[in-house]
């Protein structure tokens, strides 16, 4: 009986180890650049010494000390500059009854790029995702971003003008699909808007500022005057943008019908390395409208300055990010402020202020070329940044995706390389395991660890709880991009359905459920010696289910309602722990 | 086909007039004549649903107007 207890004490401490999810997302940021002060040091005495006692001691040691400020008589504070042995002089500091602490001075230096474009303080989108910090570390250098919409008005030509704040920015060779020319001007003003987002001339002392404003923007027409293409001339743009070297696309249109042609060319871009970031859709409905709904494509809704989903933004399973997009009922101010071409004359360069998912879209797009600017080599890398430095309270939901957008975050994403594997899956089911072991008689218990040492369960289990997340890794370094066959098998289980069938959205009830290890107990029923190949899928499966129940993640997909999502887990991860124990036990009795 | 309801001008994009039909359907209105597009207007449209299109204000299905009465 004590045995039994020591080792429910294991299984809970093993439990209690397991990392905790994330849910709110708690970070420590370094937003100041710290580097010290040659010949300066920093004394702090016991507050309230009097100025008489500092001067004595700064004879004494012979520095220039003097108190930092009017503060200092207060808070003890006093620095020395031109000192020449720093080290030496902190030792001799250190050891005196009045001193707290005495150290190097440090300058301090704000990690922010503040733009000089005048009405930069305007636009509350940039702050809102955090572009000032973001610009410190990347600004989009080279990345083509493709702009398949009405046109930008990029160059001075017949009837068409470039917009003052364009000039001095890069752009590709683009193309007009409407009207079959080499010149994709605008005629509209919303493909020049999202571009400025996505590009404009920052730090020019003129005008407004932009995402990356160091990429080059490919303008590519597929819209007519009033805002309207067909699928033809989109799918056709989205291919040609891959084949011309884009690497990001910005798709701020959409519709409610779905095109298998412009689906194919959706996943005919990503294949070729680019990120595809489309509209949500403006009808205010839990659906999003196509392209955003594809497989391929991240799917972006729109926010408000309060943060909150804008009225009119859709939203639903497809939705990946939120991003402003602006709330124009909440007054002047709150739409996204950019340079563009009056809607009522081409002609006529103007600064406005429009409100949709159009304009949170471009946000997504400049961040990927930030991304890609600072390394990123994969689309699939570059969303799973995206993704994972979005502010969020948790899982994925219907209404805000993987969270709102934010560009610092998504650097820093980055900057951690792969994803760390989640290794919680695998210790709930060691923990499991112990109980299952404790709940078998002692006659059908088959030890103990040596169940572990059998490469027949150690195998399954590991593939149905962490996966062989090596093998993606060792792809990318030795060989290349990795097939879809290797990005499966890097995955648990679990998850393989959302590789082959669409990323980081819903989870499949069928995949989140004792279906596979079920169906593998029968086969063990008349061939035994898959017995323990089934008791470590089905171990596996029972420990992912229920750290995902408690983890809360994700959200189940065809449930009638979201909160059956955690019951649907748990009971079908104590189904799973049922067949391992009777796999298990099976085993014991031969 | 013969769509009823009321027209809006929505404030997404660069401003779309759209008709929120009786069945509770917002089609994206392209074409007709000027006289079509008042706010609050109950009219029914003659005109077809052009599934193959896409656009920027993304409110609905884009409705091609052939002709339409105030009723």
């Amino acid at each position: 009986m004590r045995s039994l207890w020591c080792l429910l004490g294991i299984v809970c401490l093993l439990a209690a180890c397991a990392p905790q999810p994330v849910r709110t997302k708690v970070t420590v940021r370094g937003d100041a650049r710290a580097s010290a002060v040659p010949h300066a040091l920093v004394v702090d005495f016991r507050d309230g010494t009097p100025a008489s006692e500092v001067a004595e001691r700064a004879r004494r040691w012979g520095l220039p000390l003097r108190l930092n400020s009017v503060e200092g008589v207060r808070s003890g504070i006093a620095i020395a500059e031109g000192v020449d042995d720093v080290d030496a002089a902190l030792s001799r500091i250190r050891g005196d009854a009045e001193v707290e602490e005495a150290e190097p001075l440090v300058q301090m230096e704000a990690l922010a790029f503040t733009p000089n474009d005048p009405e930069f303080p305007k636009q509350w989108n940039l702050r809102m995702i955090h572009m000032p910090e973001a610009w410190e570390r990347s600004r989009g250098k080279g990345v083509v971003v493709a702009v398949i919409d009405t046109g930008i008005a990029y160059e001075d030509r017949g009837d068409f003008v470039r917009v003052p704040d364009l000039a001095g920015a890069r752009f590709a060779d683009g193309y007009d699909f409407v009207n079959d020319t080499e010149h994709p001007n605008d005629d509209n003003g919303h493909g020049t808007h999202v571009a400025g987002t996505i590009a404009q001339r920052t730090n020019n002392g003129v005008g407004v500022a932009g995402v990356a404003f160091e990429a080059r923007l490919m303008p590519l027409k597929v819209l007519d005057r009033s805002g309207i293409g067909n699928s033809a001339d989109i799918a056709d743009a989205i291919r040609w943008a891959a084949d011309h070297g884009a690497k990001v696309l910005n798709l701020s249109l959409g519709g409610p019908g779905y095109s298998a042609v412009m689906e194919r060319a959706v996943a005919y871009a990503r294949q070729k390395g680019a990120v595809v970031v489309c509209a949500a859709g403006n009808a205010g409905i839990g659906q999003v409208s196509y392209p955003a709904a594809y497989a391929g494509a991240v799917a972006v809704g729109a926010v408000g300055p309060d943060g909150k989903l804008a009225p009119y933004s859709s939203w639903g399973e497809a939705l990946d990010l939120i991003a402003p997009g602006g709330n124009t009922r909440l007054g002047p101010g709150n739409g996204i402020l950019q340079a563009t071409i009056d809607r009522a004359d081409f002609r006529k360069p103007v600064l406005a202020e429009y409100q949709g998912t159009s304009m949170a879209t471009p946000h997504v797009a400049g961040v990927a070329a930030l991304l890609f600017a600072a390394g990123a080599r994969t689309p699939d890398e570059v969303e799973k940044s995206l993704f994972a430095g979005a502010e969020s309270e948790g899982a994925w939901t219907p209404k805000a995706g993987h969270g709102r957008l934010d560009a610092r975050g998504a650097l820093e994403a980055l900057g951690k390389g792969a994803a760390p594997v989640d290794w919680a899956p695998l210790i709930w089911s060691a923990a499991l395991l112990g109980l299952l072991l404790l709940s078998l008689k002692v006659k059908v218990r088959p030890g103990y660890l040596n169940v572990l040492l059998n490469p027949a369960t150690l195998l399954p289990l590991l593939l149905s709880t962490v996966g062989l997340w090596f093998l993606k890794l060792l792809w990318q370094r030795f060989v290349g991009h990795p097939p879809a066959a290797a990005e499966v098998l890097s995955l648990p289980i679990p998850d393989w359905e959302r590789i082959l069938f669409g990323r980081g959205r819903l989870a499949s009830p069928l995949m989140y459920s004792a279906l596979v290890p079920g169906l593998a107990a029968l086969f063990a029923v008349r061939w035994r010696a898959l017995r323990p190949v089934v008791a470590g899928l089905a171990l596996g499966f029972a420990g992912f289910l229920l750290y995902a129940a408690w983890a809360k993640a994700p959200g189940i997909a065809y449930l009638p309602f979201t909160f059956l999502a955690r019951p649907w887990l748990v009971v079908n991860g104590i189904v799973a722990a049922l067949v391992c124990r009777s796999m298990l036990r099976r085993e014991a009795r031969r | 086909m013969k769509v009823r309801g009321t027209v809006e001008f929505r404030d997404v994009e660069m401003g779309v007039w759209v008709l929120v039909a009786e069945d509770g359907r917002t089609y994206q209105i392209t074409g007709g004549r000027s006289s079509l597009l008042k706010e609050g207007q109950r009219v029914e449209i003659d005109g077809d649903v052009d599934d193959g299109a896409m656009g920027i204000a993304m409110v609905g299905p884009i409705l091609k107007v052939r002709s339409h009465r105030v009723v």
